[in-house]
């Protein structure tokens, strides 16, 4: 397939999607709202599935292909519904749905840790605070300004664009690694990803940074995060002291009224 | 070194992950629903480092996104108290209401909806009475009466005290 065929074949998958997603934001509640979201169900799924086709067959083992699929379309899926539903609880409802599959992701790429982690500190804190904030907030489900996006076509239209140069840029540079070197367009290499000898030679000078088979995961993570990067773990630690404190005085505005109690 | 095609899938939804949360920050009008977008990009972007950490067999992108977990921590704890701050001060989460933020020479944005908002009457706040009963033109050697002197009179005697 030559460049051009390939770059056009993304842009309209790519518009298929943005058009379904454009249909599902939220619009008002007239009657003609339900054929434009089924249509717009319709579309997004057609895209989703086209995306797919893209993807091939990549993994050792088919049941691994299988939850990666899965996963993968739950993960999406959710998203679409997250940014299209009515109630911001039900956003983030989906938005945790799109957490649980995404840390499945991290788990079927060997990232243990960070698919725990994911799970405890989005899933069980973040969504959390943010499920108390809207029912202080707006304990009556739906507000009229939930109901009306703003300028949905136009913002459909920069995620179409962003979506197509990012997955365009994607197909272009895999189809270009699977070509034999002396078939690519001179400087084609520079446009896709980095070599890997030097990526090799970059690692070299940091052991703890290799990913070894049969060492003990979290062993390993830690010793990587605490030999390489500890100047950067206690700065995130101050930072994580600084911003917890900066919002109790933000919603306190008054710091006497702190000490006085 | 790692499997290409499937480190292509992986971007691949990243990317799309990515583009989700930026149709939904644009679009959306809900400060929290907005903020949920932007942690939806934040996942896009995690998901690409892990891609990345596989496929070149390196801690490094892994360690980023557990940096990132931790900021992501302390901006959802900074952001949602100034919604609150902000949801005290309006009563409402609406984006569109706090226009005010844009530059000097722009104009406001304004599409059907919040025309609708804005022909809406805007109640004024109760202001403390003071100074000359409205109406009351200043004339050399008469008496003034005042709003405290007014309202003295209605507490012994019922008279309809006109308000501004």
């Amino acid at each position: 397939m030559g460049e051009f065929e390939l770059t056009l074949s993304t842009l309209i998958v790519v518009v298929l999607g943005g058009f379904g997603v454009y249909l599902l934001l939220p619009r008002g509640t007239n009657p003609s709202d339900r054929i434009a979201r089924i249509v717009g169900c319709v579309l997004t799924t057609i895209s989703l599935v086209l995306i797919a086709s893209n993807f091939g067959d990549v993994l050792p083992n088919k049941t691994n292909e299988l939850t990666f699929y899965i996963l993968a379309a739950v993960s999406i899926v959710s998203a679409v519904l997250m940014i299209a539903s009515h109630n911001p609880v039900i956003s983030a409802l989906w938005f945790a749905l799109v957490l649980l599959s995404n840390s499945g992701l991290y788990l079927l790429q060997g990232a243990e840790f960070l698919s725990a982690a994911t799970i405890i500190i989005y899933a069980g804190a973040i969504i959390v605070t943010f499920l108390f904030v809207i029912m202080l907030a707006q304990p009556n489900g739906a507000a009229p300004y939930d109901l009306h996006s703003r300028e949905p076509l136009l913002s459909c239209t920069a995620g179409v664009i962003l979506a197509w140069t990012l997955l365009g840029t994607l197909h272009y540079a895999c189809n270009e690694e699977a070509k034999p070197l002396n078939q690519r367009p001179a400087g084609a290499s520079s446009a896709a990803l980095p070599s890997p000898s030097l990526v090799a030679k970059s690692l070299a000078g940091h052991p703890e940074s290799v990913i070894r088979e049969g060492k003990a995961h979290v062993d390993s993570l830690g010793r990587t995060l605490f030999l390489e990067h500890y100047v950067a773990i206690e700065v995130v630690g101050m930072l994580l002291l600084v911003a917890v404190v900066g919002a109790v005085l933000i919603v306190n505005r008054d710091p006497a009224k702190l000490t006085a109690a | 070194m790692g499997n290409l095609p499937l480190l292509n899938n992986y971007l691949s939804v990243g990317a799309i992950l990515f583009a989700l949360g930026l149709i939904g920050f644009l679009s959306r009008r809900n400060l929290i629903v907005m903020f949920l977008c932007a942690e939806l990009m934040l996942q896009g972007v995690s998901l690409t480092f892990v891609g990345f950490s596989t496929f070149h067999g390196s801690w490094g992108g892994q360690v980023f996104t557990i940096f990132s977990l931790a900021l992501a921590g302390a901006e959802a704890a900074v952001a949602l108290a100034l919604i609150v701050v902000l949801f005290r001060r309006n009563e409402t989460l609406d984006i569109s209401l706090w226009q005010d933020l844009r530059e000097a020479d722009q104009p406001p944005v304004l599409d059907e909806f919040e025309a609708a908002v804005a022909d809406v009457e805007p109640v004024y706040p109760e202001l403390t009475r003071s100074g000359l009963l409205p109406g009351q033109g200043r004339e050399p050697g008469h008496h003034h009466r005042t709003i405290d002197e007014a309202i003295d009179e209605q507490r012994h005697e019922p008279v309809e005290v006109p308000h501004a």
